[in-house]
């Protein structure tokens, strides 16, 4: 499997810089496709406001809620699908840039009298934090094969649970005033699923900031190693540690607000039920907050790595070392 | 002479240019975004186990106005971190405009940097709507949490009404505000492509 998403991110050496791979547009189109998602939802959630205050039917509103609930979870997945889309062509860009900086480097570093002293192994200070020096590019963090590995099937899993979760929703909406407690038990499947899906989803961008790390480690150790200089490497920083500890902690909570709603689906008492969704919706909310900590710090993570390695690249240039 | 950058909107100068304030405001501001949406995150959890006891117990006017302040302290959290990574990513833009221009200077030629692409413009625009939105509605929750739990009877009345308004505002903010973050990605390949291609033009002018 790992072969086959190597295919879909990693372009061949010999790729045309200059030719659009589509990513941005499909990535783009798609994010707009769950931006006209979200405004149905506006209209479903505004239609039950007006019925509460015309007095409407309790039922109605019940069922435009759910509804509204349910598709709401799939225009905001629809959205980080397109990012999650954007996200790999940023990854096929980076790899066409790393070949291109290796075809271009042996003609533009400064000639062999000019290098600089650097040792052959060791660590040594950078503007951007302590990085490794090693003769050969170094090996591929366990970490980042396992985001390579992981980011499609977490996208996968997390896309086929939000659609399980409104079709769930779609089930809670219909059995609002015949059936109030399939409609309970219903309501609890959906949002468990659906913002598990959710969760899931936000892994697998994770993982593919994780793959754009792991991306960008590999072609700075090859493109030094190509030129035969000491290969510079950065050591992981803080930020990239406490983003892993982000990931993991929002995924348990994730799956702790899934085993909560279906405990709730043994309750037969409507107060009980009504105290735990009280915690619940907020406890969702706070496994989605982690994971999103986790991509702001991947992001400062990677603007970090960029840093240093165009620190590097000038070095290489104005020194030959 | 026609080169393969003419595709792109670019400016020329002799040195790096200086840093643009979107990519300063990136720089300085993503932390204290990401600090304060961890903030916003634990008060939002402990409030709803508090809403949680006041719905256990009965309290109709203790469940409301927490109802109010939950999703308050939550959505500031989301407002945050979404402001966190809208400006991590500009932290990132200007990591490659710096370093791209860096690099062109660094080999003795004219240094092209990328003018702002429609997409980085869409990205500004968008993350200040969603911004708006998520923020126009925690100041309503604020006021009508505060209001039922000063004992306005109208606003524990109406409260089912303003949060159904608010969550319509919110949902919405959310969306807009991840369709912003989607076109700011889209900016960044953008701008590595056409740094791959200045790379190759520099190669192709020696």
């Amino acid at each position: 499997m790992t072969v086959a998403i190597d295919r879909i991110t990693r372009p061949a050496t010999d790729a045309n810089p200059l030719a659009e791979t589509g990513h941005r547009k499909i990535g783009l189109g798609v994010g707009f496709l769950g931006l006209l998602i979200a405004m149905v939802v506006a209209g479903l959630a505004i239609a039950a406001v007006i019925q509460v205050g015309d007095a409407g039917s309790e039922d109605t509103v019940g069922q435009l809620l759910a509804v509204a609930f349910g598709l709401n979870t799939v225009a905001l997945a629809t959205i980080k699908t397109g990012i999650a889309i954007i996200l790999i062509g940023i990854l096929v860009r980076l790899w066409t840039r790393a070949h291109g900086i290796s075809a271009a480097l042996p003609g533009l570093k400064a000639p062999t009298e000019d290098q600089v002293h650097v040792p052959a192994s060791g660590t040594m200070e950078t503007p951007f934090g302590t990085c490794d020096v090693t003769e050969k590019a170094p090996e591929a963090l366990r970490i980042h094969t396992m985001a390579k590995t992981l980011w499609a099937p977490m996208l996968v899993m997390g896309l086929m649970l939000v659609a399980a979760g409104f079709v769930v929703a779609l089930v809670w909406a219909g059995n609002i005033g015949s059936d109030p407690e399939t409609a309970i038990g219903a309501s609890a499947w959906a949002q468990g699923l659906q913002f598990l899906g959710e969760a899931m989803v936000l892994a697998g961008i994770s993982f593919l900031l994780g793959s754009i790390l792991g991306g960008l480690r590999g072609a700075g150790g090859s493109v030094q190693a190509g030129l035969d200089l000491p290969v510079q490497t950065l050591q992981m920083p803080k930020t990239a540690k406490v983003f892993i500890g982000l990931m993991v902690a929002g995924m348990m909570v994730a799956i702790v607000q899934f085993a909560g709603y279906i405990v709730t689906t043994t309750f037969d008492n409507a107060v009980d039920v009504a105290t735990w969704f009280a915690f619940l919706g907020p406890l969702r909310e706070l496994a989605l907050g982690l994971l999103l900590g986790g991509i702001v710090l991947a992001l400062a993570t990677i603007g970090n790595v960029l840093g240093f390695q165009f620190w590097r690249i000038r070095g290489i240039i104005t020194t030959g070392s | 002479m026609t080169t393969a950058t003419t595709e792109f909107n670019t400016q020329t100068a002799a040195t790096p240019p200086a840093e643009i304030l979107p990519h300063k405001a990136g720089r300085r501001l993503w932390f204290p975004m990401f600090l304060m949406a961890l903030m916003g995150f634990g008060i939002g959890i402990v409030l709803a186990g508090f809403r949680a006891d006041a719905v256990n117990s009965g309290n109709v006017q203790d469940t409301a106005a927490l109802g109010q302040f939950v999703p308050a302290f939550m959505f500031i959290g989301f407002a945050a971190v979404f402001a966190a990574i809208a400006f991590a990513i500009a932290r990132i833009l200007g990591a490659f405009r710096a370093g791209g221009s860096g690099m062109q200077h660094a080999t003795g030629n004219e240094v092209k940097t990328l003018t702002m692409p429609p997409t980085g413009r869409a990205f500004i625009g968008l993350m200040a709507m969603g911004m708006m939105l998520i923020v126009g509605a925690v100041v309503l929750h604020l006021i009508v949490g505060t209001l039922i739990a000063t004992g306005s009877d109208s606003a524990l009345s109406n409260s089912e009404q303003w949060s159904i308004w608010l969550e319509v505002a919110r949902r919405f903010g959310v969306s807009t505000y991840l369709l912003s973050i989607a076109l700011g990605l889209a900016t960044i390949i953008t701008v590595v492509r056409f740094q791959s291609v200045r790379i190759k033009e520099i190669v192709a002018s020696r």
